[in-house]
């Protein structure tokens, strides 16, 4: 598919000079050297035993949005209903 | 001498006033701050051939002291264990600093301490000392852990340098039996404190049941590290078992909940019972202190991929802004999933597998992909629009189109990058009924496969529950 084809010029094309492929929004490559993890990742023993309400993360300002839900707004449905035409359109051709 | 005598004050201080967090700093293999050579005071204050007449004099024939003889005798066998294992921790931690790591005997280190900590033990069980000391009992059990670990670890490096066994490196015969040998004996250690509380019979306000959370959090954390999660259970099972007879958890400090629920939490995520997980989860976030970050990080760790499964919904910038790490964990997932791209999806997944796969939620996250899916078909069903308004009936609500050609669907689905190709160019109409009928299945849509007719029918009321449509 064209995401695959995609990442493989991005390999290819090493001579940023040279290239001629247009790589506007080329996806970064993973960064796994700094995906290393501490070995003792372990739930830390709080400093105090105990403390007060508003020192609590429910209590800190600016903490009530924190979920949001997957879907998108509906106003973006009529690009989408666009592109699904245009994607039958081609499977109809191959055919 | 005079040097020493802090210790003793602090003593006398914590059993004038009940003080237990004062006193559990006597025995502390860590000096306070206050007073940061108070092990080595210790030890030359006496020698090993008269520790037992100076104890005596100070813990018996103090007229500042009053212990009765009980107290006394109790405290006289700690505090000579305590000597000993002072003399043998201050060796490993000399011969680690002069660069001889190596000769550091965390070995002795840890048998030393577990004497310190059967002699309390031995002191709670005969019913001399009370309740409010249990501080001590916080301070035993962390410590047991700790030096469980360094003995380990000491262990596992001579024997890769080949000190222990002769240099025989028969690799699959030694290197896995008895890795953690002293921390599986800690853990059955702590087991033992654990149980010396929840079978205390006094009255709550005297009891040590308030040691309990706080054991528990120490074996659950004791049994992650020796990969044995099942183990939790068991604690769990004693504590929901002796529920009755013990204080309610919101009465305890909040380190001993919030670090109960973050365990609790995880062992249900880990059962795949996320709705138990989301509770614990969502109120140890709640309730953590707000700077002790690292503990934050990891409830959010597991609370994001719960509710994912639970509730579908996401974090939102804001939350995932607050640690980098996260950021760095879930970003791209997150925003696969927001963009209903599967392909994008794919690549977060196997980029992040080592890390999802070691913090334990891979297989969680995976089912991101039936979010996805959901919310692509939900896409398709938008797009579709509405029903032409039926004559005569002017005035009723329009409808939404609710017979979708699989097609459509399957459209969506090589737009989203799904694999369903068939190798030619066009598509595999089976792998897509499949995909769609995964989903009816799942209850992420309602509706049926009118497969002769190649449609799928959708509900009139609601055809992805929980989503508006």
């Amino acid at each position: 598919m064209s995401g695959a084809a995609q990442g493989t010029n991005n390999s290819l094309s090493k001579h940023k000079d040279a290239t001629t492929q247009d790589s506007k929004d080329t996806p970064q490559a993973p960064q796994k050297a700094v995906a290393q993890l501490e070995e003792d990742d372990e739930f830390e023993d709080f400093p105090v035993e105990d403390w007060a309400k508003e020192d609590e993360v429910g209590q800190q300002a600016g903490n009530t949005h924190l979920w949001e839900e997957s879907w998108d707004d509906d106003d973006t449905s009529d690009d989408f209903a666009v592109q699904l035409k245009e994607q039958m359109k081609s499977v109809e051709g191959k055919r | 001498m005079a040097a020493q005598e802090t210790m003793w004050h602090d003593f006398i201080d914590a059993h004038k006033v009940a003080d237990g967090y004062l006193l559990a700093t006597i025995i502390t293999p860590d000096p306070p701050a206050s007073d940061p050579a108070r092990l080595y005071n210790f030890q030359r204050w006496t020698n090993p051939y008269s520790v037992q007449t100076d104890l005596r004099y100070k813990l018996q024939y103090n007229p500042e002291m009053r212990l009765d003889k009980k107290e006394a005798s109790t405290w006289l066998e700690i505090f000579s264990d305590y000597y000993k294992f002072v003399g043998v921790l201050l060796a490993a931690e000399e011969a680690n600093n002069v660069g001889k790591a190596k000769e550091a005997d965390w070995n002795a280190v840890y048998e030393g301490w577990k004497d310190v900590v059967s002699a309390l033990h031995r002191g709670y069980s005969s019913g001399t000392l009370e309740a409010w000391t249990i501080p001590c009992l916080y301070v035993a059990g962390k410590y047991l852990r700790i030096f469980a670990i360094k003995a380990d670890e000491s262990t596992a490096t001579q024997r890769d340098s080949g000190l222990v066994f002769g240099g025989i490196q028969e690799e699959d015969a030694l290197v896995t039996v008895g890795q953690n040998d002293k921390l599986e004996d800690a853990a059955r250690q702590i087991n033992r404190i654990f149980a010396l509380c929840l079978n205390d019979r006094s009255p709550l306000e005297e009891s040590r049941k308030w040691a309990l959370y706080s054991t528990a959090n120490l074996l659950f954390k004791t049994y992650f590290r020796l990969n044995s999660i099942n183990l939790c259970k068991t604690v769990l099972r004693s504590l929901k078992a002796g529920a009755a007879d013990m204080p309610p958890l919101s009465a305890f400090p909040r380190a001993h909940q919030v670090t109960f629920k973050y365990y609790s939490g995880v062992v249900a995520f880990l059962d795949e019972d996320y709705a138990t997980a989301e509770q614990f989860l969502e109120s140890a976030y709640a309730m953590c202190l707000r700077s002790a970050a690292v503990n934050v990080r990891l409830i959010l760790t597991y609370l994001i991929p719960t509710k994912m499964l639970t509730s579908h919904r996401l974090p939102t910038q804001a939350l995932l802004k607050q640690s980098p790490q996260l950021e760095r964990l879930f970003t791209p997932i997150c925003f696969a999933i927001r963009s209903t791209d599967l392909q994008a999806f794919d690549q977060a997944m196997e980029a992040g597998e080592d890390e999802f796969v070691k913090r334990r939620i891979y297989l969680t996250l995976e089912r991101g992909r039936d979010v996805i899916l959901r919310n692509l078909f939900r896409r398709v069903f938008i797009a579709g629009g509405f029903e032409p308004a039926k004559e005569g009936e002017a005035g009723s609500q329009v409808v939404r189109r609710t017979r979708v050609p699989v097609k459509e669907f399957a459209a969506a689905l090589m737009i989203s990058g799904a694999g369903v190709g068939d190798g030619e160019g066009g598509v595999d109409g089976d792998e897509v009924e499949c995909l769609v009928a995964n989903s009816i299945y799942k209850n992420f849509m309602k509706g049926y496969i009118a497969r002769e007719r190649g449609i799928v029918v959708l509900s009139k009321g609601g055809a992805f529950p929980g989503t508006g449509v």
